[in-house]
């Protein structure tokens, strides 16, 4: 295989988040436990453990699993938000990440002030938001709204404008998770459209859902992840199949 | 070394820095009716309290009292209120660094970036204040880059290392608020050096800030002040806290996420 190609790569990746039950909050409890020689009270999760994935260019994967399996921590993994406590990850290419949408938004500025900061969040520059601009505004149809301060924007609007800006930045890897769920059904059908088109146009996709006819749709490979390890990986229908039937034993 | 790998992304992503240094003060003021004349008040109106309480007791002390109170406010709030709000960087941000890739220092950097730009506006009122009470401006005038550059990397070191702390302990945003206050009396804004006992003058070379705002009264109209102890203080200090400060974040920057 061509390395060149690889846009994501894990290598044994775990995470561990130590689930602490009184961890000390001020330095005075901290020194009380410390001279009582009281070790921090913490129960260890694994969160991911040796998890070992290449994900090519042009690839959609999906990532299934039930709450709690590790998907949201793998996508941290993956988008660089997390650095795993063992192993390795490469990431090649510019990410937008669709993950709650508009964490990255702010109910103060306008529609217009939130595209620059938001497109900014991502890592582009001032030019790359420039040209795209207006196909932002265009697929949002909020440019009758574009002067407006966010607060006074439904949370469909706001799902809209975030979907735009991740999509219409030209991202090399795109990391869905979940969240199709929003907006009304015209604007579900336009984005999904626009997630084929991706497809279609090699960009590389992350998609975590609970949604199994979604994931076939949209995925070349599945990923079935199980208390933080792999369960299953590969073609999507085996993967989905073998997945429902153990849900609903 | 991680110093370098940082700086290099923060520049990749300098339109973000951007963003947030004029979001921070777009939002600061859009609702009050004055708007950004606040920047420009808030020094005239503080400046205006020292000068009816203490004027009385070291006006006849200090040669032009009203130029050394409103350079020595403008310049501590160039200091104080940068790193206090940058104490809550990580913080008040968490949502963002839990969910997406960023260089976490943006946040510090930016806080500590616009109050520089707050510190470019208050020289109006400072610049209007001093000619008004017939001072005259010194000719070196042209260092005060000089001494802004090093308050600035000196805030910005003492901004990393508080907020990287408060992640750890939220204690420290509490403590650092009280030590502001403390420093503050230690910084002789609104007396002069003069009055305090000998013994405490060396404490004095130790407080970083009183260099910085030494230096930038002798350059902007007090060519009495003799600079040259100033601008190596001001210097090491600053220099050491950049440093002590890119550590502490350094060393801690993979494991903010886990206590966020």
């Amino acid at each position: 295989m061509n390395e060149n190609n690889i846009m994501i790569r894990l290598q044994d990746v775990s995470v561990k988040y130590r689930l602490i039950r009184e961890r000390p909050k001020s330095f005075q409890e901290y020194v009380i436990n410390y001279l009582k020689g009281k070790r921090i009270n913490a129960r260890i999760l694994w969160a991911l453990k040796d998890i070992s994935l290449d994900v090519r260019k042009g690839e959609s994967l999906g990532i299934i699993g039930l709450n709690g399996a590790g998907k949201s921590t793998l996508l941290k993994v993956a988008s660089g938000v997390l650095k795993p406590v063992e192993g390795s990850a490469s990431i090649n290419g510019k990410i937008a990440p669709l993950i709650e949408l508009g964490a990255g938004f702010d109910p103060e500025l306008t529609g217009r002030e939130n595209i620059y900061l938001n497109a900014s969040i991502l890592g582009f520059s001032r030019k790359e938001i420039d040209e795209k601009y207006n196909s932002i505004i265009e697929f949002s149809e909020l440019k009758d709204f574009i002067n407006t301060p966010l607060k006074n924007y439904s949370s469909g609007m706001i799902a809209r404008l975030g979907f735009s800006i991740a999509t219409e930045v030209n991202p090399d890897i795109l990391i869905v998770d979940e969240v199709l769920a929003v907006g009304d059904a015209y604007f579900k059908k336009k984005s999904r459209e626009r997630m084929l088109e991706f497809r279609k146009r090699g960009v590389t996709i992350l998609f975590v859902s609970h949604n199994m006819e979604e994931v076939k749709n949209l995925c070349d490979r599945v990923l079935w992840l199980e208390n933080g390890k792999i369960k299953l990986v590969g073609e999507p229908k085996k993967v989905t199949a073998e997945y429902q039937s153990t849900i609903s034993k | 070394m991680g110093i370098f790998l940082e700086i290099h992304e923060l520049y990749r992503y300098r339109e973000l820095l951007r963003n947030l240094v004029s979001r921070d003060i777009k939002k600061r003021y859009k609702r009050s009716t004055l708007g950004f004349l606040w920047v420009m008040l808030d020094p005239l109106l503080i400046m205006l309290i020292f000068y009816i309480i203490f004027a009385g007791i070291f006006g006849r002390t200090v040669g032009n009292y009203t130029a050394y109170v409103i350079s020595g406010i403008i310049m501590w709030q160039l200091f104080a209120q940068g790193t206090k709000v940058a104490s809550l960087a990580f913080i008040n941000n968490r949502s963002l660094i839990n969910k997406l890739y960023l260089p976490k220092s943006i946040f510090p950097l930016s806080v500590v970036a616009s109050s520089l730009v707050h510190f470019i506006f208050a020289l109006v009122p400072l610049f209007a204040i001093i000619l008004f009470s017939g001072t005259r401006l010194s000719y070196d005038l042209i260092l005060l880059p000089f001494v802004v550059a090093l308050i600035f990397i000196f805030s910005l070191g003492i901004s990393l290392t508080v907020s990287t702390l408060a992640v750890f302990f939220h204690d420290v945003v509490y403590i650092y608020d009280v030590l502001l206050l403390a420093w503050m009396y230690l910084s002789a804004i609104f007396y002069p050096i003069s009055i305090l006992p000998k013994k405490f003058l060396i404490l004095m070379s130790l407080n970083p800030v009183y260099h910085y705002i030494s230096l930038f009264r002798a350059f902007l109209y007090d060519n009495t002040i003799p600079t040259t102890e100033h601008i190596i203080w001001g210097t090491v200090f600053a220099l050491f806290s950049f440093l002590v400060g890119w550590v502490v974040y350094l060393k801690n920057k993979d494991r903010i996420i886990f206590y966020l």
